[in-house]
């Protein structure tokens, strides 16, 4: 029997139970958007029953745990696949900037000045590949008219005009090398923040775990936070211990044990402004699967680098062959033996300036004092048509073509394959929404649930206060 | 499935993306036109783009060298035309000495033939632009020279030009020369338009040759040999005309067979790079309905919740 003080005692254990009922539903409110929250509910079990003569009595009910809702199973998975779609997207990114430096597009609006073909009705091309057409054409017109002053000039300035855009991409493209560097140690950096930060959390997890007074819940959601923080940087594998620590290992390096780090990442160049990643006290090439600083290395080392070859060896062959044709002819007073084009490959391609300077010096002709003859020049546009064994046996400007259509190729695979790698994550974002995200409706049920409770543990008071009134009136 | 506070907005975020993705898409194809604007596009389509494109440059320029090879051959008519008038006063001449006694007669015949050869000389040294037409690919300098004595007689006439003709692409692969070169003594080609060795031909000193037979009372010589020689001249300037009108039909044809070309390209390109209008305007009415629809719903129900109906 509990008797009127020990049912009293009750209500007011009731009282605290229902409130903290009221708290835990309150917290999930106030963190209904905090992303990574998982919503709490508090654990209510009946208190221990009093044996009695007509059998064991309750003795009302006790709050013992706050426990968080969450899946480990689609937090592991989520940790990886956030990994995969980082490294599309850092990948998908690099892309674009190719692309962009490329500054290949079709413009079939344009008109008059822009480009010739315009005039024909097939429309322009913008980059490379106008710039290229209206060279070996401007070698057409040059033939037709060998003498002509105003087609040697017209001449020049195409030529200008394609060295100065082969410059322009090349330049580009090495900007953006040191560009997707910096991107791969600024993501070195916030890696080796988050690394530090999931050990300190580990420690004041083991800390408040420890002595089993129940779950470190928000501390945890903050951990799994910052795991998924660095999964979007690289690739991760973890193991959740006994005591609440949760290991991280890079590549089979271990870098977090509990609450120590035991090492961190680094940038280092492994030559011509390759940066990889390593560990700093192992020192070790760390190689990584995915994570956004794989789809930098990968986009850097693959499509760019493939761009920048292909770019310069089409802008070496065009100037070897053009030079080797151009040699052999001779200017409108007989000089000969002159370079058409100076310079190695994309980055420092440009006219001979002897020739800009004085255009009557492009050697047009097959025979010494032939001005009229144009065999040179003829045999300059018709390299056009001519395939070249340093091109896989494709033209100029086949070649240009299909390194166009391989930097689109590789885009646009890869935005299909981000599209996708989109799709899976948000279907598991969606699942681990439906298990830890907070629901007003529910809270606000829960809120009314408790209220109910506990304003009937009060009455419960009021009524045993009564009684107890009733028992003091006895005596009177 | 569970649906939490953040359910709504997260997948309405995600929808209402997706959607602005596909609406700018497909403005953006609308406005410009096209269906393949970039690389990452359609890279396969984007290659035979550039490659078609490419070919339509190429097959503008080539009715660009055909243009240029018209004005010359035109030019060429013009000199060639000019050149006939004069074999034809020539032969008049020659053929009017035929019984005509008086040496003073002959000489005024001369006299004229000394003008004829002049001019004949002028025509033959006809430039297009800064190029001599008949000098081969000594085009700077003019072809014949002439020299006179001191009675104003034409000695000779000498040609110093050569006998390459420049060529021109006018399709792919298909060089030809609208030029035909003032002599050849050779005996190869190209046929020379005033001298030709090969057929006998050789204007100017056929023509010294009439007026020395002139000043000296020749009149056997006129007919035995000159006439006969100055019809060899007349056939190979005929020979000469025809062939120009040849050459005039044939860049003719070239070009109308470019610009058949140059349509076919365009139909290919646009068949590979233009955006279906009406394809494109009635998915963007599409997708912009489900964009609506999408705000729409999501006000009403992000709007509402348990809050409303509590006390």
């Amino acid at each position: 029997m509990l008797g009127l003080f020990g049912t009293l005692s009750m209500a007011n254990r009731s009282l605290q139970t229902q409130r903290s009922g009221t708290e835990v539903a309150g917290h999930n409110l106030a963190n209904v958007n905090t992303p990574g929250y998982s919503r709490q509910r508090v654990a209510i079990e009946t208190s221990f029953a009093i044996p009695t003569p007509i059998g064991p009595e309750g003795t009302g009910a006790d709050a013992v745990a706050i426990t968080q809702l969450r899946e480990a199973l689609i937090d592991r998975q989520i940790v990886s696949e956030t990994s995969v779609r980082s490294a599309y997207e850092a990948k998908q990114q690099g892309l674009e900037f190719a692309q962009a430096a490329l500054g290949q597009q079709i413009d079939r609006q344009a008109t008059g000045a822009e480009g010739s073909a315009a005039a024909s009705g097939v429309g322009g091309q913008h980059g490379i590949a106008e710039d290229l057409s209206d060279l070996f054409n401007a070698f057409q017109s040059l033939s037709t008219d060998p003498t002509s002053a105003i087609e040697r000039q017209a001449l020049i300035s195409k030529a200008q005009n394609l060295a100065t855009q082969f410059n322009q991409v090349s330049s580009r493209l090495s900007s953006l090398r040191s560009s997707l560097n910096d991107s791969l140690t600024s993501d070195v950096e916030q890696a080796n923040i988050a690394l530090n930060d999931i050990a300190r959390l580990n420690d004041q997890i083991m800390t408040t775990e420890a002595g089993g007074k129940g779950q470190a819940n928000d501390l945890r959601d903050l951990r799994q936070q910052r795991m998924e923080q660095l999964a979007k940087l690289v690739q991760i594998d973890t193991t959740t211990n006994a005591n609440g620590g949760v290991d991280i290992a890079i590549d089979g390096v271990p870098l977090i044990s509990g609450p120590k780090v035991l090492d961190t990442l680094e940038t280092y160049d492994a030559g011509g402004g390759q940066f990889l990643v390593r560990t700093v006290t192992g020192g070790a090439t760390t190689n990584i699967a995915s994570g956004s600083m794989q789809g930098t290395i990968d986009a850097r080392d693959n499509d760019l680098a493939t761009l920048q070859t292909n770019i310069d060896t089409l802008a070496s062959t065009l100037i070897r062959e053009v030079n080797a044709t151009h040699a052999t002819g001779y200017g409108l007073q007989g000089t000969s033996g002159e370079n058409f084009f100076n310079g190695a490959n994309a980055s420092d391609i440009a006219v001979n300036p002897n020739l800009a300077d004085d255009p009557s010096r492009i050697q047009a002709s097959g025979t010494a004092g032939a001005v009229g003859d144009n065999t040179v020049a003829l045999a300059l546009a018709q390299l056009a048509d001519q395939k070249q064994s340093g091109l896989a046996n494709q033209t100029f400007l086949e070649n240009y073509g299909q390194t166009v259509a391989q930097v689109g190729q590789s885009l646009n695979g890869t935005n299909t394959q981000l599209t996708n790698q989109q799709i899976v994550e948000r279907m598991l974002l969606g699942q681990r929404d439906a298990v830890i995200g907070v629901s007003i409706d529910e809270e606000m049920t829960d809120l009314i649930k408790f209220q109910r409770a506990f304003e009937a543990s009060a009455k419960l008071i009021t009524t045993v206060d009564e009684m107890l009134q009733t028992v003091l009136d006895l005596k009177r | 499935m569970r649906v939490t506070a953040n359910t709504f907005p997260n997948n309405l975020l995600d929808e209402l993306t997706s959607l602005s993705q596909r609406q700018n898409k497909l403005q953006t194809q609308a406005a410009s036109g096209q269906l393949v604007r970039l690389p990452e596009d359609d890279p396969a389509a984007m290659r035979r783009i550039l490659d078609l494109q490419a070919q339509g440059k190429s097959v503008a320029q080539y009715q660009r060298n055909i243009a240029r090879d018209q004005e010359l051959a035109t030019a060429s008519f013009n000199s060639m035309k000019a050149l006939k008038q004069v074999t034809d006063r020539v032969r008049e001449i020659a053929v009017s000495t035929d019984g005509l006694e008086s040496p003073e007669d002959l000489k005024l015949y001369a006299k004229e033939v000394t003008e004829l050869i002049k001019q004949a000389v002028q025509t033959a040294n006809s430039r297009n632009g800064a190029d001599y037409l008949f000098a081969g690919t000594l085009s700077d300098q003019p072809p014949f020279v002439l020299t006179t004595d001191a009675d104003g007689n034409v000695t000779s006439v000498a040609y110093q030009g050569n006998t390459v003709l420049a060529e021109n692409e006018i399709a792919s692969g298909l060089t030809l020369s609208a030029q035909a070169v003032g002599a050849n003594t050779s005996g190869g080609a190209p046929r020379g338009l005033i001298t030709d060795s090969r057929v006998g031909a050789d204007f100017f000193n056929h023509l010294i040759s009439l007026q020395n037979n002139l000043l000296s009372g020749n009149v056997t010589a006129i007919a035995n040999t000159d006439q006969p020689n100055l019809d060899k001249d007349e056939d190979n300037l005929l020979f000469h005309l025809g062939s120009n009108g040849a050459l005039q039909s044939r860049l003719e044809a070239t070009n109308a067979l470019a610009a058949q070309h140059a349509d076919t390209l365009d139909a290919l390109v646009s068949k590979e790079a233009d955006a279906d209008l009406a394809q494109t305007l009635v998915r963007l009415s599409q997708t912009q309905t489900a964009y609506q629809a999408a705000l729409q719903s999501a006000g009403k129900i992000l709007g509402s919740s348990l809050l409303d109906y509590l006390r």
